[in-house]
C-alpha cells in the first residue's frame, strides 16, 4: 500500500501551520520554541517525502534534514539560554510580559 | 558528473575562511587557556589581524582566479560575486571589532573573548552564505551567522533590555529560518537536487510541466523568510527591538555586515533559481516575481521611513532608516538590471562607511550622557564639533544629499530604475526619501540649534575620535570621486557583466 506525495504534503502543511499559530499566539516562552521545532519538522517532513515521491527523487533530500535536524537543535539551544539569561533578570517566560522596549 | 576526491581540489582558494574558522578556533582555546594572563584587548587585536589577514588572501584570490573555483559539485564557489561581498563583510567586522575595542571597556559585556570569536563566526557564516552555491551550505552559512548573532546580542547579560531583544531575535529569526526552509523543500521536490545551477534548468522544466503554483508558493515562502535576514518588510518588525538592545557594534554589525549577507543570499538564491522559470505572460523572474520584490521594497521604504519619523531613540531610528535602506537596495533587483550588481556593491560600500560613522558617534554620545534618546544630541556642536560635522556628513549621506558617498548610491539606484521604465517604484524611492530627511535633519537641529546641558567638552576615546574623522573624509572623498570605487567594481569584479560570474557559464 502507498500513501500518495499530497497526503505527505497536506500534513507537513497543517504542521507548519500549527506551528506557526502558536509561535505567534502563545504566551509562555518555552511553548513558543516547541511550536518553532514543529515548523521545523514540518520542512523535515516535506524534504524526506520529496526525496522518495518527488519529480526526481534522490537521496539529496535526507542528507538535507540530516542538517536541519542539527541546526534546528542549536538553535533552541541558544534560544533556551537566552530564555535562562532573561528568567535570571525578570522572573518570568511569558512574552506578553516583555515588553520594555515598547513605545 | 565526475566523482572527484578531496585531495584534488586546489584549498588554497579557501584560505579566507580557513584563517577565520582558524582564528575563531583559535582564540576560543587561547581565551580557555590564557585569558586571564593575556591583555584586554588582545583577543581584539589578534581577531583584527585574523580579519586582516583574510582580506588580504581575498585580493589574492581576485588576482589569481580568473574563473570561478567550485567545490564539491558548487558547494562552495569562489567568484567575484563571493569576492566583492565577502570584502564588504570583512570591512564591516574589522570596524566593528575596532569600536569595539572602545567599547568593551565600559565593562557591560563580560565576556570580551567570547564576544570577539562570535564576532569571527559570524562573519564565517557571512563568507560561507556569499559563496556557496548549494542549497545546503547556504542554509548552514545563515544559520551560523543567525546564532551567532543571537548570542551577541545577548551579549550584556545584566541589562534586561539586551536578553529581551535577543530572544525576540531568536524567536523572529527562527520563524523566519522555518519559513525560508519550507520554501526550500518545494523547491528540492522539484528539482531533486540542491545545487542552485541544476535547480535552474530544472525549475524552467518545472514550469512547462504545469507545477507553476508549486514555483509561486516556494518564490513566496523564499523571499519572505529571506526578508528577515534584510529586514525588509514583511519581516522587519525585529529590527527596532534588536537595534535598541544589542550592545551598539553589534548593531552596527546587524545593520551592514549580516545585512549585506543576506542581500548576497537573496540575489543569488533568487535570481539563478528562477531565473529561466516560464509564465504565461513572460519570464516569470522578471514579471510577477519582480512585481512582488518590487512590493517588498516599496513597503520597506514607505514603512521604514514613516515609523522613523516618530522615534526618539536614535539606535531605533537607525533601525527603521536601515529598514528603509532595505528598500531601496532591492528597487535594481526588480527587475534586475545589468548593472544591479554594481550598483548593490556601491551603495553597500558607501552604506558601510557611513553606517559604522554614525554608530561610533552615537555609542560615543551616548556613552557619555547615559541615554540613546534623540536629546542627547544637543549642542553637540559646542561640545565636540568634529563630532558633530562628521555626524551630519553621515547623515546627510545616508539622506542622500550631494557630495557624499551616499547620494551617488541613491542616484545610480534610481537611474537603474528609471532606465528599465520602473517609474512607480522610483517615485516611492523620491517621495519616501524627501520624508526620510525630517528625521536625519531631526538630529542635525539638536546638534547645532538645541542648548544641551553641558558645554564641556564631549570625551571621546581616542581610537573612536580617529576613526569618525577618517570615515567622515572618506565619505566626502568617494561623494566628490565616487568613479573611483565604480570603476574598481566594474574591472575587478565585473568586468563581463555577468555579475561578478554569478551567472550559469
Amino acid at each position: 500500500m502507498t500513501v500518495s506525495i499530497s497526503s505527505y504534503l497536506m500534513v507537513a502543511l497543517i504542521l507548519f501551520c500549527v506551528g506557526l499559530y502558536g509561535a505567534l499566539t502563545k504566551r509562555n516562552a518555552v511553548v513558543v520554541l516547541i511550536s518553532i521545532e514543529l515548523m521545523l519538522n514540518a520542512v523535515n517532513i516535506n524534504l524526506v517525502a520529496f526525496s522518495k515521491f518527488g519529480l526526481h527523487p534522490g537521496v539529496a533530500g535526507q542528507i538535507f534534514t540530516l542538517f536541519t535536524m542539527t541546526v534546528a537543535a542549536a538553535e533552541v539551544a541558544v534560544g533556551l539560554a537566552i530564555l535562562i539569561a532573561l528568567y535570571r533578570n525578570k522572573a518570568t517566560v511569558n512574552v506578553d510580559e516583555m515588553d520594555q522596549m515598547k513605545r | 558528473m565526475e566523482v572527484k576526491d578531496i585531495f584534488s581540489y586546489d584549498w588554497s582558494y579557501l584560505l579566507p575562511e580557513f584563517i577565520i574558522l582558524g582564528f575563531a578556533t583559535g582564540l576560543s582555546l587561547l581565551d580557555l587557556f590564557a585569558g586571564k594572563r593575556l591583555g584586554k584587548q588582545a583577543i581584539g587585536l589578534l581577531s583584527l589581524v585574523g580579519v586582516l589577514l583574510a582580506t588580504t588572501f581575498v585580493f589574492v584570490n581576485m588576482t589569481t582566479l580568473d574563473q570561478p573555483y567550485s567545490y564539491m559539485a558548487d558547494m562552495i564557489r569562489i567568484d567575484d560575486y563571493g569576492n566583492a561581498f565577502k570584502l564588504l563583510f570583512l570591512g564591516g567586522t574589522a570596524f566593528t571589532i575596532l569600536i569595539s575595542l572602545s567599547y568593551l571597556n565600559q565593562g557591560e559585556v563580560a565576556h570580551r573573548g567570547e564576544y570577539y570569536y562570535l564576532l569571527l563566526s559570524g562573519l564565517l557564516g557571512a563568507m560561507v552564505m556569499a559563496s556557496s552555491a548549494d542549497l545546503i551550505t547556504m542554509f548552514v552559512g545563515l544559520e551560523l551567522l543567525s546564532l551567532s548573532s543571537y548570542v551577541l546580542v545577548g551579549m550584556r547579560k545584566k541589562s534586561l533590555h539586551s536578553n529581551e531583544s535577543a530572544f525576540k531575535y531568536v524567536v523572529s529569526g527562527s520563524i523566519a529560518t522555518a519559513v525560508t526552509l519550507f520554501g526550500m523543500s518545494y523547491v528540492y521536490g522539484l528539482t531533486g537536487t540542491t545545487n542552485i545551477y541544476e535547480i535552474s534548468q530544472r525549475l524552467a522544466e518545472a514550469g512547462m510541466m504545469g507545477y507553476q503554483f508549486i514555483i509561486y508558493m516556494a518564490f513566496a515562502f523564499l523571499a519572505v523568510g529571506l526578508a528577515f535576514k534584510i529586514s525588509a518588510a514583511p519581516n522587519h518588525m525585529w529590527a527596532p527591538d534588536v537595534y535598541q538592545g544589542a550592545p551598539t557594534p553589534v548593531t552596527a554589525f546587524l545593520a551592514v555586515v549580516s545585512k549585506a549577507a543576506g542581500f548576497s543570499l537573496v540575489f543569488r538564491l533568487l535570481l539563478i533559481s528562477f531565473l529561466q522559470v516560464p509564465s504565461a505572460e513572460g519570464p516569470f523572474f522578471f514579471v510577477q516575481g519582480s512585481l512582488y520584490l518590487g512590493l517588498i521594497a516599496a513597503a520597506s521604504m514607505i514603512i521604514g521611513n514613516t515609523m522613523a519619523l516618530k522615534q526618539t531613540n536614535v539606535k531605533r531610528m537607525m533601525a527603521y532608516s536601515g529598514i528603509a535602506q532595505a528598500g531601496y537596495l532591492l528597487v535594481p533587483f526588480s527587475p534586475p538590471t545589468t548593472l544591479f550588481f554594481s550598483e548593490v556593491i556601491f551603495y553597500l560600500f558607501g552604506y558601510l562607511l557611513v553606517s559604522f560613522g554614525a554608530f561610533a558617534v552615537i555609542m560615543a554620545v551616548a556613552k557619555e550622557q547615559q541615554t540613546e534618546d534623540l536629546k542627547g544630541f544637543a549642542g553637540l556642536y559646542h561640545r565636540s564639533p568634529v563630532m558633530a560635522i562628521s555626524m551630519t556628513i553621515f547623515l546627510l549621506s545616508l539622506a542622500g544629499i550631494p557630495i557624499s558617498v551616499g547620494f551617488f548610491g541613491k542616484f545610480y539606484l534610481f537611474m537603474g530604475a528609471l532606465a528599465q521604465e520602473n517609474y512607480w517604484l522610483s517615485g516611492v524611492m523620491i517621495v519616501t526619501s524627501v520624508v526620510s530627511y525630517y528625521y536625519y535633519f531631526g538630529i542635525i537641529r539638536q546638534m547645532y540649534m538645541r542648548s544641551g546641558e553641558s558645554e564641556a567638552p564631549l570625551a571621546v576615546p581616542r581610537g573612536i575620535w580617529l576613526l569618525v574623522l577618517l570615515l567622515a573624509i572618506a565619505t566626502v572623498f568617494f561623494g566628490v570621486f565616487p568613479g573611483l570605487v565604480t570603476d574598481y567594481i566594474q574591472v575587478n569584479f565585473n568586468p563581463a557583466f555577468d555579475f561578478g560570474n554569478m551567472l550559469p557559464s
